[in-house]
């Protein structure tokens, strides 16, 4: 083994090591998987470490604060979630204030106007929700045709290739939106040794000003940073990802919101998560 | 309506369904937006978080605080948790550690001499919760006297380079500088330590 790699071992297991350290010990894992079986030991000791500390029983208003900022974000995203789903109750004002001299005939009057009034909204409601069927299906159809140029262009490509190239390995992994953004979907698009893929997503709410979209490598519940993600106003983004280590070494790929400087570790919501197995 | 009704999430009073929840079945509730499976979690786990963080931090504030944002952070990315790849606990300590160590870096704080033997503190500094789960409270206690025991087996200067490595996330090139000691020593120290605690911990039947 490698004599620096050797000296790095046990601060690995111990969460002490550098950035730089540290990426240079997992490159040498996927080179050397052998070596994990001894990092797995020194783990082990290195797992218990945190129940020397003697345990303190922490007091009632902090689990009452936490569950309280808990309950005020479960309330925040259920609440985002209903306003996207559900039209804005329009607030009723009954200025008509009903008096024994009401004549039926009046009354009648008022029932069909207000009616009319609702089937004329609804038709209105109906004509802009066909609008925006057919909006759909325009971009649908549009996006079919791009779909079958590429595949065109990707039959050319093939077809230029040496017939002694090896098959294709490509894999294309799901990539979900998670409770947070529960329309988003997209692809991962990789050949598992390699070192590169591509990522397509769909579906992305717009973020506010001082948001990004951060995308994150997941190895063994380790994340790694491989970007950020531009999403246009339509919510799509189109992404190179240029990892360290083969696409097949991490585990998953998870997105999430973070500030516009991007961070170390994800800190935001986690919206679109996908498993490589 | 909440969605633990909907799908028929065990009750969080009942005390024979919080023994029966695994952590890891615990935290897939929280990945879908359950926070009573999170107040469970926390009811298992926040005296030894907190512990950890106190053990540090002299500061309670500040240690209080840990414990929030590390709860906080299971809350927020339950989802990206993967039991094969190691135990709930295992996971949570790590962000409680990565927490503290940035804490430390940040600070440049150094560690204070730390003994085991066991004049050195009492085993619970508090009086135990009355409503914490007596099976919870004993598997937790019974695995801090198991560490604590071994750690106490190991030469000072091991213990005291593994104590610097992992609770205050000081570099090799710091623990050599501040113990004075070259840098092939402190390595050698770290291997040796974390050797000797494994075979101590495996002896004693240690369940991680």
């Amino acid at each position: 083994m490698d004599n620096l790699i050797e000296e790095l071992l046990p601060f690995y297991a111990l969460g002490a090591l550098t950035d730089d350290e540290r990426g240079l010990v997992e490159a040498y894992f996927g080179e050397h998987p052998e070596i994990r079986a001894q990092v797995e030991e020194m783990e082990f000791a290195a797992s218990a470490l945190p129940y020397s500390a003697t345990p303190v029983e922490p007091s009632d208003h902090l689990k009452k604060r936490l569950m309280e900022r808990i309950a005020n974000d479960r309330r925040a995203r259920s609440s985002v979630s209903a306003d996207v789903s559900r039209p804005r109750p329009i607030k009723s004002q009954n200025k008509f204030r009903v008096t024994p001299q009401f004549s039926i005939s009046a009354l009648s009057l008022i029932i069909t106007a207000v009616a009319i009034a609702f089937v004329f909204v609804l038709n209105e409601h109906v004509t802009r929700l066909r609008g925006e069927v057919d909006a759909l299906q325009s971009a649908l159809l549009a996006q079919a045709g791009t779909v079958e140029q590429l595949n065109r262009a990707l039959g050319e490509v093939n077809a230029r290739l040496p017939q002694t190239a090896p098959p294709s390995t490509l894999t294309t992994f799901a990539i979900n939106g998670t409770a947070v953004q529960s329309n988003a979907h997209g692809q991962l698009i990789a050949d598992p040794n390699d070192h590169s893929a591509v990522l397509i997503v769909s579906g992305l709410a717009p973020l506010p000003s001082g948001k990004v979209y951060q995308i994150w490598l997941l190895k063994e519940n380790t994340p790694e940073s491989a970007g950020l993600l531009d999403v246009d106003a339509l919510g799509q983004g189109v992404s190179i990802l240029m990892p360290d280590a083969a696409i097949g070494s991490f585990d998953a790929l998870g997105i999430s919101i973070e500030p516009e400087e991007s961070s170390l570790q994800p800190t935001g919501d986690i919206v679109m998560l996908g498993e490589f197995n | 309506m909440r969605i633990k009704s909907k799908r028929n999430f065990p009750h969080s009073g009942d005390g024979l369904v919080r023994d029966e929840l695994s952590d890891e079945a615990l935290v897939s509730w929280v990945a879908r937006g359950d926070d009573a499976a999170l107040e469970i979690l926390y009811d298992r786990y926040a005296p030894t978080v907190l512990g950890i963080s106190l053990r540090i931090n002299a500061d309670q504030g500040m240690a209080e605080d840990v414990l929030q944002e590390t709860f906080w952070r299971v809350w927020r990315h339950a989802a990206v948790y993967r039991p094969e790849f190691g135990s709930f606990a295992s996971w949570l300590f790590r962000i409680t550690h990565n927490l503290v160590v940035d804490f430390h870096r940040r600070h440049n704080v150094r560690p204070q001499s730390l003994r085991y033997d066991d004049h050195d503190a009492p085993d619970i500094d508090q009086a135990p919760d009355p409503n914490a789960d007596v099976a919870e409270q004993a598997q937790s206690f019974f695995k801090h006297r198991q560490i604590r025991s071994a750690l106490a087996t190991l030469p000072e200067e091991q213990r005291q380079v593994i104590e610097m490595a992992y609770f205050y996330g000081m570099t090799r090139q710091e623990i050599a500088e501040a113990t004075g000691e070259a840098l092939g020593t402190i390595h050698t120290r770290a291997r040796l330590g974390l050797q000797k605690l494994r075979r101590e911990l495996e002896k004693q039947d240690f369940e991680g």
